[in-house]
């Protein structure tokens, strides 16, 4: 190798380290490698819907599951969902299930949720679940912010901001 | 960047295509996310001083490609937390289709909070909170920031700036 040629693989090297270390470039990042904990954590989650009753994440176990944080007064979380109304008509045969844990007052999901035609369920988490979803990689616990699962509930991808269709889609045909 | 010849007398080569590929590849492993996401006390710096012995000035200076909801921007005293309800300025009417108008503040937003109590000559801690998002397509939950303000003796006139964090610098900044 060339002198030059060492010096851009060394740099590549080094960056290709401090990516794979999870270093902060600044700012933040969400991090692509959730711990087993966090993994164990969401598995085990039950939080109450909208009318108060308690839901069990693994209940939809072997589903592929679109997990979506979001909440009310979010606007960009709220233009996702339309997208994800007509995934869950389309796919939900098929074995796809979107589940909505919403950082908001119960009155408010329930409104939101007639107002829009939700045609999944829509829990209602509170502080514990921006923690849960910070062990998870939303280190700013930004909304929205969601995780797929395949079916045998492993986290395959983590999304902070707007899941594009097309991102769906993909997924979609690599999981069912 | 100087120009300088190498041993063997021929100029600097650009960089091999394959380390290009692998820088790429590494941006594109970011690319699930915006990497350049600020935490909320940076992208809603805030900060605050004593005008006079009667009257505190709160500042937020809210980042390019950030903008603030003004109708979630509260103000209180700790201890007590009673709320110090100001007229706040107007912020830009936007038209949501949930919520119908809807107002948010960009760049610098300056509230005056009169004291309740005398206070001239103590420490007051102000507490601000506030709810945002960014451009890029995420929203925060409410942010709680806190500054602890001297208030001076009457017409020894306005106090030191005191801010929440201190400004960070970002290399994208």
């Amino acid at each position: 190798m060339t002198k030059t040629t060492t010096r851009w693989a060394l740099l590549a090297g080094a960056a290709l380290i401090a990516v794979a270390a999870g270093v902060y470039v600044g700012g933040a990042r969400v991090d692509s490698n959730p711990s087993a904990q966090a993994n164990a954590a969401l598995a085990g989650l039950a939080l109450p819907d909208a009318a108060g009753k308690e839901q069990r994440l693994d209940q939809w176990r072997g589903k592929v599951l679109v997990v979506n944080f979001w909440a009310t007064w979010c606007a960009p979380c709220r233009e996702e969902m339309p997208e994800f109304i007509k995934a869950q008509t389309e796919y939900g045969p098929k074995g796809l299930q979107f589940v909505g844990i919403a950082v908001d007052q119960p009155d408010k999901v329930e409104q939101f949720a007639k107002e829009i035609g939700l045609n999944y369920p829509a829990l209602v988490g509170g502080f514990g679940a921006m923690e849960l979803s910070k062990t998870l990689g939303n280190n700013l616990m930004a909304l929205p912010f969601t995780i797929v699962l395949d079916r045998n509930g492993g986290i395959v991808h983590t999304q902070l901001g707007n899941l594009k269709p097309d991102k769906l889609q993909s997924l979609v045909k690599q999981l069912l | 960047m100087a120009f300088t010849a190498t041993s063997t007398g021929s100029p600097r080569k650009p960089p091999p295509r394959s380390a290009l590929w692998v820088l790429a590849a590494l941006f594109a492993a970011g690319a699930n996310a915006d990497p350049r996401l600020l935490p909320p006390e940076q992208a809603f710096h805030f900060s605050a001083r004593a005008l006079d012995d009667k009257t505190l000035e709160a500042r937020f200076e809210v980042t390019d490609g950030y903008y603030l909801y003004r109708e979630k921007l509260k103000f209180a005293l700790d201890p007590g937390m009673a709320e110090l309800a100001v007229p706040l300025p107007a912020g830009k009417v936007k038209e949501d289709p949930f919520f119908g108008k809807v107002e948010t503040y960009r760049g610098d937003v300056v509230v005056r909070l009169p004291l309740p109590t005398p206070a001239a000559g103590k420490s007051v801690v102000l507490v601000a909170d506030s709810q945002g998002c960014a451009d890029a397509g995420v929203c925060y939950p409410l942010t709680r920031q806190k500054v602890t303000v001297a208030v001076p003796e009457p017409g020894t006139g306005p106090g030191p700036v005191v801010e929440a964090v201190p400004r960070k610098k970002y290399w994208f900044n």
